[in-house]
């Protein structure tokens, strides 16, 4: 059947063209639709869901949209939701990530964006959430009111599922009108929540716009740029920087560019008690939607001197993986993908001289470091250095030339050692620390590269402290 | 074995009428022995993969070296310093390490080359005026293409033929004259060169206002590769481009695929259709794969080039390259090196942070 991705409010979907995306696998695929939209069309979008925002979006009570946000989720958690049923089919297909593995991790992603979840999003930025809603008495005196951008344009990036969801949700809290562009590579996730959205609560379904384009087409592009107040883009710093070249003068652009993650375990964790699961965590994070995702360590340092060395941690890595790829296998590569893989895997032997372990099929490799290279690339799709290291206080030095690209740490150690890592690493440009094993699952509020998602996003108009005792002179019980 | 009885081998192997499996298939495995007892890098790297001459029983088992691994390993059988010749990859890449093959040799690489550029090349003639564009060999000394381009023009050139490449570029009027005069005299002409030389003559030639019809018989041979030395040329566009230059038929400009990694070369039977079949002569094998699990891909689906050069005796014989062709029929096609996927997460992919620590 004919998927037809996208969420357009206000424009007749049969008097579009709809261009055919391919994302055939050996002799099946699905079969996608996305709409062939031209900068017109994008006005018309941006007008409509811009409007509705004014009319609707903005004067609803936060609470409201919580609930209606929490409504939709609900839905996708649930197995039997026809919604949630076709993500359990087709993004699998789409994305070539194991079935099993997108099933649970939809599930944990999601219940990320249940309403107490959306209320701490909500209270992580804004002590007082009502002043979404009106005006709020500030601490240094007088009131503040939050606004949104009246309209929000993001353009996301990547195959990850659900990854639009983030942004979608931040547009919405601060009542913008939002209009979005799906990647290639994964074009469905957006528009369904839209539709389910549509369902639940349709009012708020009129605000948002789902969107494709072919990437590099820059006359939609443009329009939508130009129409928005603010932009959120998504993808690598190349496209980026392609994107902040075309902004129009005098509008914001956010920029949430690649990012780089790794993981440290301290001498303590290398305990023949306790190995085998810090590997398996470690195991986790890397195979998690196969290293795609911008928390997923590339680098795995572990510290000499417990009472395992950082070799027999490297095996064990390597049989976690592979258990792991028993369970949940890995995407299948195309032929680029698996040249790039043995491109790096040799590299990794014969320039760097590590010590390789994969299995037979690329399903994995753990290239092992015991001198030498530090911080490098791997080549994702479950690779991974292991490097040893004397110290992991000499790591923040090591990763600290890759500053703009760090991002989450996955650390095993003792408290101690956690909270001092945390001071020097945060110094060197990390903005997440996590516990081996929820590398990949931020949790709800979370500061996503460090920035505050929802408080970035508006803009307080403030009524000076001093406003309200001079109107009180003209009120008409002034005496 | 020692050296003399494997170079006396080959060059009875190269000269015979190619033979079936069996013959490859043995010298093939007596190589695998003689690099495996003599060339200490190349027996830790088989033995990793759990190939000895014990287990190894057919020449498709022998371990594929890497290109990669001939930037770091000195895989040689003769001592390094007592190579008669170490040709290089011109390579920028990996901080300026350039792959390298030592020679303890150069017999076979040259009984090879004389062999198959006869029978591919010369079709028939003895000998032809050939115009080379590329430096020679003492301005080159580590370069096998320049090696292999002087072969040609010794073993295969008349007395009138030349090098036209200077250290200024092309000597423009020495082509043109030499061009001319080949029009003028209904001789031949062959001109032979990298890819990225013969669109700079185009170029040239073409800023002058002037186009040849070389005489019938004429051909070109083209060594690939634009390296970023010129603007690149889709294959069609570049032999279009070559036979309404030089008047000679797409079909008679013949390709050519060599590397510093082999010491035989591959060469399809002209280009009137894009792309063309290549193959290699009888004491080479190739075959397409997966280069992470090293399996055969079924002919018609892209794959990655392994070939099985016995000439590259002293060195190893079975390189995996880095090179993306589909099997046909009678060879394969090449379809020019691999490049890696584009990131499709949000995690920086290997350039990108490269790219980040070189700011």
């Amino acid at each position: 059947m004919l998927e037809r991705a996208c969420h357009l409010p206000g424009l007749d979907p049969d008097a579009l063209d709809w261009h055919r995306l391919s994302f055939a696998r050996g002799d099946t695929g699905p079969d996608i639709a996305v709409p062939v939209l031209g900068p017109g069309d994008i006005d018309r979008l941006a007008a409509h869901v811009r409007d509705n925002a004014a009319a609707r979006l903005r004067a609803m009570p936060v609470a409201r949209i919580v609930e209606a946000i929490d409504a939709v989720i609900v839905r996708l958690l649930d197995r039997q939701d026809p919604y949630r049923r076709k993500m359990e089919q087709m993004l699998p297909a789409v994305t070539g990530y194991d079935p099993e593995m997108v099933r649970l991790g939809l599930t944990r992603y999601l219940m990320t964006f249940r309403k107490p979840e959306l209320l701490r999003f909500l209270a992580e930025d804004f002590p007082n959430p009502a002043i979404l809603d009106g005006f709020q008495p500030l601490p240094k005196g007088g009131y503040g009111k939050a606004f949104g951008p009246p309209l929000l344009a993001h353009i996301w990036a990547g195959n990850v599922p659900g990854l639009p969801l983030w942004s979608m949700v931040c547009g919405l809290l601060v009542k913008s009108g939002t209009i979005g562009k799906v990647s290639s590579a994964e074009p469905l996730f957006a528009g369904w929540f839209a539709q389910v959205l549509a369902e639940v609560a349709p009012d708020l379904a009129e605000c948002l716009a789902v969107v494709w384009w072919q990437g590099g087409e820059s006359a939609p592009e443009q329009a939508m740029l130009g129409a928005a107040d603010l932009t959120l883009a998504y993808g690598s710093n190349t496209s980026l920087a392609a994107i902040a070249g075309r902004m129009p003068p005098g509008k914001r652009l956010l920029r949430f560019g690649h990012k780089v993650s790794f993981a440290m375990i301290a001498a303590v964790a290398l305990d023949p008690a306790k190995v085998a699961d810090t590997a398996r965590r470690a195991a986790r994070d890397i195979a998690r939607y196969d290293q795609q995702g911008c928390f997923a360590p590339h680098v795995v340092f572990v510290e000499r001197g417990g009472r395992l060395c950082p070799r027999s941690f490297a095996r064990y890595l390597a049989r976690a993986l592979d258990a792991f790829g028993h369970r949940f296998p890995a995407r299948a590569l195309t032929m680029a993908e698996t040249a790039s893989f043995a491109a790096w895997c040799q590299q990794e032997e014969f320039t760097h001289d590590a010590e390789v372990m994969g299995d037979a099929h690329g399903g994995w490799t753990v290239s092992f470091h015991n001198a030498g290279q530090g911080f490098g690339p791997s080549c994702l799709n479950r690779s991974v250095k292991v490097v040893a290291v004397d110290d992991l206080a000499n790591v923040p030095g090591l990763v600290a030339p890759f500053r703009a690209l760090l991002q989450t740490v996955g650390i095993a150690a003792s408290p101690d050692e956690l909270f001092r890592l945390a001071g020097l690493l945060g110094d060197a440009g990390v903005t997440r620390i996590a516990a081996l094993g929820d590398m990949t699952t931020p949790e709800a509020g979370w500061h996503h590269d460090g920035r505050c998602n929802l408080s970035d996003l508006v803009q307080i108009t403030e009524i000076d402290a001093r406003a309200p005792p001079a109107a009180d002179k003209l009120a008409f019980y002034d005496d | 074995m020692t050296h003399e009885p494997v170079v006396f081998r080959l060059l009875e192997f190269i000269a015979a009428e190619p033979s079936g499996d069996d013959a490859f298939n043995g010298l093939a495995l007596t190589l695998f022995a003689y690099q495996f007892q003599n060339n200490a890098p190349f027996a830790k790297f088989a033995r990793s993969r759990g190939k000895t001459p014990h287990t190894v029983r057919h020449w498709s088992d022998i371990p594929a070296v890497p290109i990669n691994a001939f930037k770091t390993l000195d895989l040689t059988c003769c001592p390094p310093q007592k190579a008669a010749a170490i040709f290089m990859t011109s390579g920028t890449t990996q901080a300026g390490r350039r792959g390298k093959s030592h020679h303890a040799a150069l017999d076979v690489y040259d009984a090879s080359m004389r062999h198959n550029f006869s029978r591919c090349f010369m079709r028939g003639d003895d000998r032809l005026t050939m115009g080379i564009l590329f430096p020679d060999p003492a301005t080159l000394p580590n370069s096998s293409l320049a090696h292999y381009l002087d072969l040609a023009i010794c073993g295969f050139g008349t007395g009138q033929s030349d090098w036209l490449l200077g250290p200024d570029g092309i000597d423009l009027p020495r082509l043109v004259r030499a061009l001319d005069q080949a029009e003028t005299t209904g001789q031949p002409y062959a001109l032979l060169g990298a890819s990225f030389s013969l669109v700079h003559a185009m170029d040239a030639l073409q800023a002058m206002g002037r186009r040849f019809c070389l005489p019938p018989g004429s051909r070109i041979l083209d060594t690939g590769g634009f390296k970023g030395q010129s603007r690149e040329l889709e294959p069609d566009a570049f032999y279009d481009a070559l036979e309404h230059t030089f008047g000679v038929p797409r079909a008679s400009c013949i390709g050519m695929y060599g590397m510093t990694e082999l010491s035989s070369q591959f060469y399809d039977d002209g280009n009137a259709v894009c792309p063309s079949v290549k193959s290699g002569p009888h004491w080479v094998r190739s075959r397409v794969v997966n280069p992470v699990t090293g399996a055969r891909v079924p002919k018609g689906e892209r794959g990655v080039l392994v070939h099985t050069d016995l000439a590259h005796y002293n060195i190893v014989t079975s390189i995996l390259t880095e090179d993306a062709a589909i099997e046909v029929d009678d060879g394969f096609l090449l379809l020019g090196r691999v490049t890696g996927g584009d990131a499709v997460g949000c995690s920086v992919a290997v350039d990108e942070f490269l790219r980040a620590a070189a700011v």
